[in-house]
């Protein structure tokens, strides 16, 4: 059985393509024939974050078209040899993309044999990201520790369980999942920003982790790496809590205490 | 095809609906769109083709004349399908009948003989200027929503996820009860008392058809309104101190036209 996996906000820029990312190459490394689709059509974006932008030719409303077909649009990624990516198209017709289309994608993806589907959605709340989240078994709604993006947070919650297919046939809800992303626990301690424990009791959702705010990932995209493939990095480290927890395995949470520097540190500089 | 109707190809029957109403305080369009837009922006699809009855029973003031066409494209704009229309005054009947809007009287949608309800409460005074919906069914029903039906006693409307941000509910002729708390800029509506297990902390209006003996209790209380059959209050400055983010009970005291609201926290609360 495949899985479908929305990676969802509501609010724009909080880490979607990022995590989807990290995620979708996490479950790879796993073992697990992995597929991300990147939603957001008229913005190409995921293609660029996994360093696969000058391979492609065709694209998700190309396949929904019929002009493609589904091996021909799929992209094998670099890294791992499990993982393909389903790019966004660049046409601005925002109606091009179909319930009937999307669904026959995400059949031949299961017919294909493929463990995970991660949908990587734009921002908002409006045709595009409700499309991506329609077909979702799961739900990991990516959060900014403040309240603007605690609040789209929300919204996207409330639209899961109205909109999503499994609500309106009456199955068993959407599994929920909280991501706190771009979090700095120096500027939670100076009050500048919502703790992970704030923003938790006030979407009431199980977390299932949290994500340092980070020049590394930055980096990544520059290079065209997910950022889960770093090295000695507490983003990769992170990410690979998330992709654990997502399987069920217990990890403790981590990056989330302020240490003061210490004297040495302070003397001699150094991370 | 050969049923029992056949050869009827349609046929009237008297039928009851409950329906949306949106009471309209203003019936000047530009002015409606903005508070709609206040009220609504960014969720355009909110009320997905909710009929809705309009009632003019708390206009401000008696204008001449009404321009029906913007007003019922505005509402359509937003999903909403104005039906009829409800306490209009004489002058402004004919315009609204060539708009094809019907003459509702105060029973609303009920075409069979009116069932022994009590009559609506007085008119929920909402802060927001216009238009704001009453109690009605839920645009966005939560899907687990499940009426624990009794023999006799109004049925219990039991809600076991969390309420969330634009998302309304509304528990007909009892009571609700919410197991995992309410967003901010959530409605809930009951027409018995509302019990919030959890947060409380978008609107919530007990006694929607004038039952002033309804309460509304939270473990968490914090919320953007309350209202008791009608007589509400809102927490621009803040939450009772003694009440906020604790467990609490929200009540009408006072007798005949002289309630007022009493936020009290329970006891039991350590
Ligand atoms: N943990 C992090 N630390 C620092 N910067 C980050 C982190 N996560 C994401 N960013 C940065 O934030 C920006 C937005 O990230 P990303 O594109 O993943 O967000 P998005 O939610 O997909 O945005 P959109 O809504 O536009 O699709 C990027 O510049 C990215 O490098
Ligand atoms: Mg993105």
């Amino acid at each position: 059985m495949t899985r479908v996996i929305v990676i969802t906000s509501g609010k724009g820029g909080v880490g979607k393509t990022t995590t989807s990312a990290s995620i979708s190459s996490g479950l790879a490394l796993r073992g697990f024939k992995t597929a991300v689709i990147d939603f957001d059509v008229g913005l190409r974006n995921l293609d660029l974050i996994m360093g696969c932008e000058r391979r492609v030719v065709y694209d998700l409303v190309n396949v929904i078209n019929g002009e493609a077909n589904l091996s021909q649009a799929l992209i094998k990624d670099k890294h791992c040899d499990n993982l393909f990516i389903l790019p966004a198209s660049q046409t601005r017709d925002k109606d091009a993309l179909t319930e009937e289309g999307v669904e026959k994608v995400l059949k031949d993806l299961s017919h294909q044999g493929f463990d995970y589907v991660v949908c990587d959605s734009p921002a908002g709340i409006e045709r595009g990201a409700v499309m991506a989240l329609t077909f979702a078994d799961e739900a990991i709604v990516v959060s900014n520790p403040e309240v603007s993006s605690v609040r789209d947070s929300d919204r996207i919650l409330g639209i899961l369980q109205s909109k999503s297919r499994r609500a309106i046939e009456g199955r068993e809800p959407v599994k929920e999942h909280l991501l706190i992303t771009r979090y700095s626990p120096k500027r939670v301690e100076e009050g500048e920003m919502l703790s992970y424990k704030d923003v938790q009791e006030l979407l009431r959702v199980p977390l299932i982790g949290v994500i340092p705010e980070s020049d590394d990932v930055l980096q990544a995209s520059n290079q065209g790496t997910p950022a889960i493939h770093l090295k000695d990095s507490d983003v990769a480290f992170a990410y690979q809590d998330v992709v654990a927890r997502f399987l069920s395995e217990d990890r403790p949470l981590r990056f989330v205490s302020y240490e003061k520097p210490g004297i040495l540190k302070r003397l001699f500089g150094g991370k | 095809m050969a049923d029992a109707s056949q050869g009827k190809l349609i046929e009237f029957k008297g039928a009851s609906l409950a329906v949306m109403t949106a009471y309209v305080r203003e019936t000047d369009a530009v002015r409606l769109a903005d508070a709609m837009h206040m009220m609504m922006g960014g969720m355009p699809d909110f009320f997905a083709g909710e009929p809705v009855v309009l009632d003019f029973s708390q206009l401000a003031g008696a204008p001449d004349w009404v321009d029906w066409t913007a007003i019922t494209s505005l509402l359509r704009r937003y999903q909403v399908q104005p039906i009829g229309v409800r306490h209009l005054p004489e002058h402004l009947h004919e315009g609204a009948r060539r708009a094809n809007l019907a003459m509702l009287g105060k029973e609303g949608m009920s075409a069979e003989r009116p069932v022994a309800t009590p009559q609506p409460a007085a008119p929920v005074p909402q802060p927001e200027p216009v238009a704001a919906p009453a109690p009605a069914p839920a645009p966005e029903p939560v899907a687990e929503a499940q009426p624990a039906t009794g023999n006799t006693a109004a049925p219990t409307l039991i809600v076991e996820r969390p309420l969330r941000s634009g998302q309304q509910i509304y528990a007909k002729g009892g009571d609700l009860v919410l197991l995992a708390g309410m967003s901010p800029g959530s409605e809930v509506i009951a027409d018995g008392s509302i019990h919030v297990y959890g947060p409380l902390r978008g609107r919530a209006l007990a006694g929607a058809r004038g039952d002033t003996s309804a309460r509304i209790f939270s473990t968490n209380f914090g919320p953007e309104l309350v209202s008791i059959a009608g007589v509400y209050r809102t927490f621009e400055r803040g939450i009772p101190q003694n009440a906020a983010g604790r467990a609490a009970q929200v009540r009408l005291i006072g007798s005949d036209n002289q309630h007022t609201l009493e936020i009290t926290p329970l006891q039991n609360d350590h």
